[in-house]
């Protein structure tokens, strides 16, 4: 309410994470002429947003459980079904390929929420299982071998360029984004999420239908990571049958960077923009500066390692613990510290 | 009627609860498994059991060093084909020195990266998944570099030995069951073990009692980080050489293992032997699929399935155990 309440809701850790991180990295991406020989123009801009495109959809689907304290592994399968299932039904129409890939991954997701909600089940466990089974059937469908996608109208269309610095792919993203902030902005499943997350049984006791939450985020988080994988698949005129861990690395980059906590209950959709975003801008310096793919990982990993650990709950404690036991150290005397008894 | 049965087979009770739940599921798994087993042709050879084996030795070494991450509560590491393809570059580079030295070069530099991602773990209870993502990511990114792209060649022709098949069993088949028993004892006999076991049943407890946590888990953690050294090494040394590429799935077929194993996902239950089960049925219901003609992704497709269905089983079963 009061100026100073908005400004310390705005120096809390997890926004001043947000903030800064993105805050830094434009800066990085801003700097580059100056520290290599590259003039930023139109096209970076439209790359970078073709990168989100690429990540932002998986980091959205991957960052919706881990508000809810859930983990969904199985956005990677998701990507490559909704790839294999959009290249195979879009020969024809490329709107039908895409409807048809989401669809499919919502449905899945909805099975496996509706299991790991009626069973309790810890989610990571149950979703690496069907990433592995989703690989499987995605390797089935494809017969075993990298497709083409043979549409190429759609393939042109979806990368072409709109208002210099879009691409249809790009606005999809973004408009899809917008619509989850919408959602999860205006209506009670933003708090809902966010009880999930926290306080399950507190929720649950305040009327939350906890089960069928749950059944729907993992079906937003198929059809998301299905939305995307048939994107990508479209963009690159073929459906690749494994995308392997790095998606997974860059959506969880960009979920903690967007200041997202992984105990769940924590987050905004506006702060994992900003992370897809700072993901997507890294991953453009990273391109402009020709910076080999071992240094990007290099960058990437200890990034991960270090948000990772700044969020762990026993830091703070157990920093607190060692300068309590300095402190007690510093005071007492020397004669009173235990002598060694042996002679 | 109940009472007729319940006089031929015991209480009726018995066969809902947990351990019967368990124990049908299983002894249904078997029985579907041994009828394909004995009506596909070649299966039941000996060269055809050589093989299973032999696929099963090099991610049952690395799944029962696991074991030790997921049964402290760690869930699970996802840096487990990073490691091991350092462990088999480190074996392969120092091959000079011997065998020996080699591989025990290689099995602590395993050791210590994976036993500082547990001391981290254990001490400030950070995300386990987002932290061996980052660090898995950190070590490929280091081994691509310290090689220079290019494949590790061995330094020495001590790699031959891993290869060797005393008595016409690959070595590495002895090193599972040989590490499989040393894990269990381990693990079942021995105060360490016992201790693993709490942390992952009850952290408060555990912590509550005293226990050392954050050097426990690193402990943990370097036993598994060794055993992804040592499968590493045995894979390096299958392909006479190592580079990213033999990252493959192996993160995955080794998760799959102990998952399969019946090992509880979030900790406190579970075993070596079970893994090495795990690590065996995966490989058998392969071979059946290959053999049968089923391709790839059908056996990947399984393997999947099966990691679900046991996950569900054994997380109902220790919740009705917990309320009984």
């Amino acid at each position: 309410m009061s100026g100073r309440r908005r400004l310390g809701r705005w120096l809390r850790p997890e926004a001043m994470v947000r903030v800064l991180s993105f805050a830094v990295v434009l800066a990085a991406y801003l700097l580059t002429p100056v520290y290599h020989d590259h003039s930023l123009s139109d096209f970076d801009v439209f790359n970078t947003l073709q990168g989100f495109a690429s990540l932002g959809l998986i980091a959205l689907a991957l960052g919706l459980t881990i508000i809810a304290a859930e983990f969904d592994v199985s956005v990677l399968g998701m990507q490559a079904l909704g790839g294999v299932l959009a290249v195979k039904a879009g020969a024809d129409s490329g709107l039908l390929g895409v409807l048809a890939a989401t669809a499919a991954c919502a449905f899945l997701g909805a099975v496996q929420g509706g299991v790991i909600a009626k069973l309790r089940i810890q989610s990571m466990s149950v979703t690496i299982g069907t990433y592995i089974a989703l690989l499987g059937l995605t390797n089935v469908i494809a017969g075993n071998e990298t497709l083409t996608f043979t549409n190429t109208g759609a393939a042109i269309w979806i990368n072409q360029t709109v208002a210099s610095f879009f691409s249809p792919r790009s606005l999809i993203a973004l408009g899809v984004f917008a619509l989850v902030m919408l959602v999860v902005g205006a209506t009670r499943i933003g708090p809902e999420l966010r009880a999930l997350g926290g306080d399950r049984r507190a929720g649950r006791v305040a009327g939350v239908p906890v089960d069928r939450r749950l059944t729907a985020l993992f079906a937003v988080s198929g059809a998301l990571a299905g939305l995307a994988g048939a994107m990508l698949a479209y963009s690159n005129a073929s459906a690749s049958l494994n995308p392997g861990l790095g998606p997974l690395v860059l959506a969880a980059a960009a979920a903690v960077l967007g200041g997202l906590s992984l105990r769940g209950g924590r987050g905004a959709i506006w702060g994992l923009l900003l992370g897809a975003l700072a993901v997507a801008l890294l991953e453009q310096v990273f391109t402009v500066t020709a910076l080999p793919a071992s240094s990007a990982q290099i960058v990437f990993g200890s990034l991960l390692l270090v948000v990772v650990v700044v969020d762990a709950p026993d830091l703070r404690s157990s920093l607190a613990r060692l300068q309590a036991r300095r402190a007690s150290m510093r005071q007492l005397p020397h004669e009173i510290k235990p002598k060694a008894q042996r002679s | 009627m109940r009472v007729a049965l319940e006089q031929r087979f015991g209480p009726l009770a018995e066969w809902r609860s947990p351990r019967g739940l368990f124990t049908g599921l299983a002894a249904l798994g078997l029985a579907v498994l041994v009828v394909l087993a004995l009506t596909t042709d070649r299966f039941l050879t000996v060269e055809n059991i050589k093989a299973i084996l032999s696929s099963a030795s090099i991610v049952g070494i690395m799944a029962l060093g696991l074991t030790f991450i997921t049964l402290i509560g760690s869930l699970v590491s996802l840096a487990i084909a990073a490691t091991a393809v350092m462990g088999a570059m480190v074996f392969l580079a120092e091959l000079h020195l011997g065998l020996v030295p080699a591989l025990a070069i290689s099995m602590a530099a395993g050791a210590a990266v994976t036993a500082l991602q547990g001391l981290i773990i254990g001490a400030w209870g950070a995300n386990p998944v987002i932290l061996t993502i980052g660090a898995g990511f950190l070590l490929s990114g280091i081994t691509t570099k310290a090689s220079g792209g290019v494949i590790v060649q061995p330094a020495g022709g001590g790699y031959a030995t891993l290869n060797s098949t005393p008595l016409g069993v690959p070595l590495g088949v002895y090193v599972m069951v040989v590490l499989a028993l040393i894990l269990q004892f381990v693990l079942k006999r021995t105060v360490l073990g016992r201790r693993v076991t709490l942390i992952g049943e009850n952290r408060e407890a555990a912590r509550a009692a005293g226990m050392r946590i954050p050097r426990i888990t690193a402990i943990a953690f370097a036993i598994a980080g060794a055993s992804f050294a040592l499968g590493g090494a045995f894979l390096g040394a299958f392909n006479k050489g190592a580079s990213a590429q033999l990252e493959g799935t192996a993160t995955f077929d080794v998760i799959a293992a102990v998952l399969v194993g019946g090992t509880l996902i979030s900790g406190g239950r579970g075993s070596a032997l079970r893994t090495l089960a795990g690590a065996i049925v995966i490989a058998t219901i392969s071979d059946l699929l290959l053999l049968r003609g089923f391709n790839t992704g059908a056996q990947i497709l399984l393997k999947g399935v099966l990691v679900v269905v046991v996950v569900l089983a054994t997380w109902v079963a220790s919740r009705r155990e917990g309320t009984a």
